[in-house]
């Protein structure tokens, strides 16, 4: 809850860090030649675009006003074949960017993916799933959109400015160097403008996500608010919320309203400062008709070129930080790693020694002080006790998901440090308390415990697991899709196969981390056969919920405040008429009377239904 | 409270109509003469923007075509600058305008849906998923919003550019004016199809974009599992052929508009020349003047370029449709009333309630409730035993009018349910839910929630200290006012329960309901929450929804309910001497003792 405050969205940073920008370049590096070729047409266009108002000129004076019509159709002709060049280069720089800004998105998210997958556990503990989410997809889409589209325009912005000036300046110099006082003065403008409505439109995506939140309240909590009569307090304190969405949302529109006019009311200036001078210019000599009218189709479309840049410039800030917290996370060093030299072994198997661990999470919250333990090989230990009493982390432990802040754990005699976590991690099978299911079939799931397992393998693990039964009663049967988190299975059903995957799995070390959730006697008959054939085979760890677990096991540990109080057999903690029996009465009666009410639900029997 | 800037909310129930058009305008209501305001501003900027090649036109034939180099030069000059001030204003003006139509409906339209939805019966929404209301609130309204803000506006403007500058064109020259809108229609055509392919291919890239999100996320949430398996892998390599498809459909999206820009480029362009030409031969030949061709050139691109947009715009709208229809329906679905009844005694009632052969079905189901007939004096509890799905909540649900009693009488102080106003009737009752449901707000208002008034400090404090929470919600890091929920403190199944109890000892209502309301409880504060529960309990008529015989003993009458039917009444001490359901449960409840104690007693001898 502390570190929350990280994790506001900072959109806004004062300044530009060239560190950043060059490596938010270093992204396009390996697409330059995308990169050539947007800016070659780029540049090519905005050039092209320039030319064709000299082109307008030409034809009014060299070609209306003499009344020559073979000069007017050969400047059409050229006029046209200036529009096609024109239209091949457009399609020049949407192919290229676009393609630029795909490619770097997919390039960044699959960076980001990888290094991921390499972060350790305490990374994950204490940032947002939202935060992480919100790095891989939004803010490279915006990285994406800088480096193609973000600098196209700018590309385009100049090339334009620069183009119009060189014309104006061959039509008339002195003009044109008056003219190009207006764009310093529009550029400034422009930008102040654009930085306040992404301010106005940074408050509407504010308001918009906590009105958002209030109708999902509103409705998840709709029962409670009938009840209770708030509908008139509830909606009085909403309309607040709209109020100021509105006004947000108003604000933004109108200045957004207000920055053409303003811009074009400056540019109005210039056009009449042309008229003026031109006017008298043309008296003298020094302009021409055509030449009046190019100056001020120049001036005129300078709107787009110099709106274009204020854009820019102000989402740049944002894209900035975007590329900002993408890097802080692809600069994330993965706290466990494999020690240089770790032994990839074959096997793990042999007995395990917690040998005087200590562990936290924060530095002065102690969890595990001076913990001994020794599990034989093939043993089942329990691990029963109170909520935040240690349990989890001895098991985050043993499959390294953390390591030991002091003491170390042995595996078969060795420090498991000294092992890669490879060796490790895939000979340990893991069954969840709330088990975790991936979109795709039942098939695909339970494959995952063991990718090249054959479809007899998965059929067999699933056997095993007690699973196979219901999984053939469903119309696709090990090709039905289990939804999103598998949640078109019941409690149940997720879990039957998340033992099938690590049954497949063929560990060494089973750990498991009993549902709480009471699923029916059938169900629960099977889960338990499921877990005897795997525990026969491992060294198991349960954090056990249910008694029947609990009377198997070969040692039950009843941990407290990171200690073991209790350690013994069932019958021997029995008699011991310790906190173990306490919490095995008190268990035994929920157990029972849980049974007797799932047993009874109506229509429902063994809840096998999908 | 002013809900909407200074207009009346509008009932939208009101403006549902089967013509989608005459639907939005309905729901312009109120801001019609402001939109008017907005769209003649748009058509006078887009007639200054005219005016101004016109003044061109002055310029070129009759001051430096009569070389008239004077005050008319410095007037003309002035004159350019005037009309860009005017044309600004009026376009401000007219953005200004629609900004607070398109702002207005959509917070109209926010507040009523809001308003809607908490109104809505519960038959309603226990048929309607969060995320789809959800959805239709917010983003088929901002679809809405658009529609009034940008889209219709941008569509108006082509049009009015168009029109104003095709009839400025039409009055230099006729014949001009008919060959400058030759091959439009064509790039309208084209740009309707190109951008209705551009919408189908946006919307697969977004869909692969969302199907990207889920695997991450769920290897994100699945990190354990990922680790346990060492599946890295695989993970990228699932990862890998999202990212890659979504690219695919990025590259499909990049073409459409690769080839929709230059392709009007050159539609629009040939137009353009067309009309150049045609125009420039005219010159030449003295049919028209240079000042004429120069005004004639610069309104042509008005004409043009924007009807380039036409087809995003109508392809945007008719999808803003599809919102307005989305919304519509909600909109459509009655509301609960929450007024209307006559009866609404100022005391408040005393508590007396009659079943009397009362029945109750959802739509068009099986009965839920079956001849229910029961009597209950002022003040006494009542509890219901079953199992799940025998009614027992269902039957408490009657007594707030969550739902309706299908057939039968329901009194409460001898007066027939219907005729209670709603919100009097839940004023009245009290509910403590198995899973209690806290709002994301601090815990003091939590707990004020339901009083319906001003409540002190003082009375919060010792509405806590009796539901016995007092203690814990000092330790929290802000007390009373630590916030609940996400960005808050989280509680227990045990805390939450007892914020309840203190939130409906604040109500202080005549009848209560206490759905399981010790289920889900752990030991330590199981005991507290009972002694809390019997203080609530004291002089009201209390209905106790349990499944366990010793939650049910010292009741003063026990409904044993089974398959939406009473099928034993009576007391503890009656109902354990039949045979029967009651006994039943008892013997099952009694049995497990004695199990325990049996399968202790073995492993102690052994």
């Amino acid at each position: 809850m502390t570190e929350t405050h990280e994790f506001e969205e900072e959109e806004f940073n004062t300044q530009f860090n060239g560190q950043t920008v060059k490596r938010i370049m270093a992204q396009t590096r390996p697409h330059w030649h995308m990169v050539a070729g947007f800016l070659f047409f780029i540049v090519a266009v905005a050039l092209m675009e320039s030319a064709s108002t000299f082109l307008g000129k030409l034809i009014i004076d060299d070609a209306i006003i003499p009344g020559d019509r073979q000069m007017l159709v050969r400047l059409m002709v050229l006029y046209g074949l200036l529009f096609l060049l024109q239209a091949a280069g457009v399609f020049g720089f949407i192919y290229f960017a676009g393609r630029l800004g795909e490619t770097v998105q997919y390039d960044m998210r699959k960076q980001l993916f990888e290094k991921l997958q390499t972060l350790s556990f305490s990374y994950f503990d204490r940032t947002p799933v939202g935060w992480i989410m919100s790095r891989v997809t939004s803010d490279t889409q915006r990285i994406g959109d800088l480096v193609s589209w973000g600098f196209l325009d700018v590309t385009w912005a100049v090339t334009r400015i620069f183009s119009a000036f060189i014309f104006m300046a061959i039509i008339n110099l002195q003009l044109a160097l008056i003219v190009m006082l207006v764009i310093p003065i529009l550029l400034v403008v422009a930008v102040q403008f654009k930085k306040k409505i992404l301010v106005e439109y940074r408050l509407v995506r504010k308001m918009n996500s906590k009105i958002t939140g209030a109708y999902n309240e509103n409705i998840t909590g709709v029962r409670v608010t009938k009840a209770l009569v708030r509908e008139e307090a509830n909606l009085d304190e909403f309309s607040g919320l709209t109020t100021d969405m509105y006004n947000a949302g108003y604000r933004a529109a109108w200045l957004s309203a207000l920055f053409l006019p303003v811009v074009q009311i400056i540019s109005a200036v210039a056009i009449g400062t042309i008229v003026l001078y031109g006017g008298w210019q043309v008296e003298l000599g020094g302009m021409t008709v055509g030449g009046i009218q190019a100056f001020i189709l120049y001036v005129t479309f300078m709107l787009w070129p110099v709106q274009d840049l204020a854009r820019v410039y102000a989402e740049m800030q944002n894209a900035i930080a975007s590329a900002e917290r993408v890097f802080s996370l692809s600069d994330s060093v993965a706290e466990i790693q494999d020690k240089p030299g770790a032994l990839e072994v074959d096997s793990i198997a042999g007995d395990i020694i917690f040998d005087h661990v200590e562990f936290y999470y924060e530095e002065d919250k102690p969890v595990l002080q001076d913990f001994y333990l020794h599990v034989k090989q093939g043993e089942t230990i329990a691990l029963v006790g109170p909520t935040g009493a240690g349990k989890s982390t001895i098991v985050n432990l043993l499959a390294r998901f953390y390591e030991p802040k002091g003491g170390r754990i042995l595996m078969a005699g060795r420090d498991y440090r000294d092992v890669t976590l490879h060796a490790i991690q895939s000979k340990i099978g893991v069954v969840l308390q709330t088990p975790h299911l991936f979109s795709g079939t039942i098939r695909e799931n339970i494959q995952y415990g063991r990718l090249d397992a054959s479809d007899d393998d998965i059929v067999a693990a699933a056997r095993l697991a007690g699973a196979h039964e219901f999984i053939t009663t469903l119309d696709l049967g090990y090709d039905e899709e289990v939804g999103e988190g598998g949640n078109l299975l019941s409690v149940g059903q997720k879990q039957l196969i998340s033992l099938a995957r690590a049954i497949l799995a063929d560990p060494e070390i089973f750990i498991m981390d009993e549902a709480t959730s009471s699923v029916d006697t059938l169900t629960e008959s099977l889960i338990q056969r499921g877990m005897e054939r795997i525990m026969a085979n491992c060294t198991s760890f349960i954090i056990a919920h249910r008694l029947s677990t609990i009377r198997q096991a070969d040692r039950i540990l009843v941990i407290d405040d990171g200690r073991i109080t209790e350690s013994g057999s069932h019958a021997k903690l029995i008699q011991g008429r310790g906190h173990y029996y306490e919490l095995y009465t008190r268990q035994f009666r929920e157990e029972r009377e849980a049974a007797i009410e799932a047993d009874h639900l109506p229509g429902l029997g063994p809840a096998l239904a999908t | 409270m002013s809900y909407q800037n200074g207009q009346k909310p509008l009932d939208l129930q009101k403006t549902v109509s089967n013509n989608r058009l005459q639907g939005l305008w309905r729901l312009m209501s109120g801001y019609r003469l402001i939109y008017f305001g907005a769209v003649i501003s748009l058509g006078l900027a887009a007639l200054m923007k005219t005016a101004t090649n016109y003044l061109l036109r002055f310029l070129v034939d009759d001051v430096l075509g009569e070389g008239r180099f004077d005050q008319t030069l410095l007037a003309v000059a002035l004159g350019f600058v005037a009309l860009a001030l005017v044309e600004g204003t009026f376009s401000f003006l007219s953005g200004r305008l629609a900004a607070q139509t398109s702002e207005g409906i959509a917070q109209r339209t926010r507040n009523y849906l809001f308003d809607h939805i908490q109104r809505l019966s519960f038959a309603f929404h226990d048929k309607t998923q969060t995320g789809e209301l959800i959805q239709r609130s917010t983003s088929d309204v901002d679809a809405i919003r658009r529609f009034f803000a940008t889209e219709a506006i941008g569509f108006g403007r082509i049009i009015l550019l168009f029109g104003i500058n095709f009839i400025a064109i039409y009055n230099l020259n006729a014949q001009l004016a008919l060959i400058s809108v030759i091959i439009i229609p064509f790039i309208v055509i084209m740009s309707y199809f190109f951008f209705r392919k551009i919408a189908v291919a946006y919307e697969q890239y977004q869909e692969k974009e969302a199907v990207l999100s889920n695997t991450l996320q769920e290897n994100l949430s699945g990190v354990r599992l990922v680790k346990a398996f060492a599946r890295q892998d695989y993970e990228l390599g699932k990862f890998e052929n999202n990212n890659s498809e979504r690219y695919l459909k990025g590259k499909e999206l990049v073409k459409w508009h690769s080839l929709y820009w230059p392709g009007s480029d050159i539609l629009a362009g040939g137009q353009m020349l067309l009309g150049f030409f045609v125009g420039a031969i005219m010159t030449i030949n003295g049919t028209i003047t240079l000042g004429t061709y120069m005004a004639y050139t610069g309104m042509l691109i008005w004409i043009i370029w924007p009807m380039r947009m036409l087809g995003r715009l109508i392809v945007e709208m008719s999808r803003a449709m599809v919102s307005y229809d989305r919304v519509i329906e909600l909109v459509k679905e009655d509301r609960e009333q929450l007024t209307t009844g006559s009866y609404a005694p100022a005391g408040g009632v005393r508590g007396e309630i009659f079943f009397d052969h009362v029945s109750f079905r959802y739509d068009e189901t099986d009965p839920v409730l079956e001849d229910i007939s029961f009597y209950v004096y002022p003040g006494q509890s009542i509890a219901l035993l079953g199992y799940t799905g025998s009614g027992k909540s269902s039957l408490v649900n009657l007594l707030p009018r969550f739902y309706e009693v299908t057939s039968g009488r329901l009194l409460i102080d001898n007066v027939e349910i219907e005729n209670y106003p709603r919100h009097y009737l839940r004023q009245q009752i009290g509910i403590v839910e198995q899973e209690p449901f806290l709002f994301s707000r601090t815990i003091r208002e939590n707990i004020a929630y339901s009083a319906g008034r001003a409540v002190s400090d003082n009375e919060i404090v010792e509405a806590a200290k009796a539901a016995a929470i007092h203690d814990v919600i000092l330790d929290f890091p802000n007390g009373y006012n630590t916030l609940v929920g996400e960005r808050g403190v989280t509680l227990s199944g045990g805390q939450k329960q007892r914020v309840t109890i203190a939130r409906t000892l604040l109500k202080d209502p005549r009848i209560l309901i206490l759905d399981d309301a010790t289920s889900s409880v752990d030991t330590e504060t199981e005991e507290a929450i009972r002694q809390a529960l019997n203080k609530l309990m004291e002089n009201r008529t209390t209905f106790i929804i349990a499944h366990r015989i010793q939650s049910v003993m010292k009741a003063d009458l026990i409904l044993v309910m089974d398959k939406g039917r009473i099928v034993q009444k009576g007391k503890h001490s009656d109902l354990v001497k039949q045979p029967g359901v009651y006994r039943d449960i008892f013997d099952l409840q009694a049995q497990i003792e004695v199990d325990l104690e049996n399968e202790i007693n073995e492993l102690v001898a052994a």
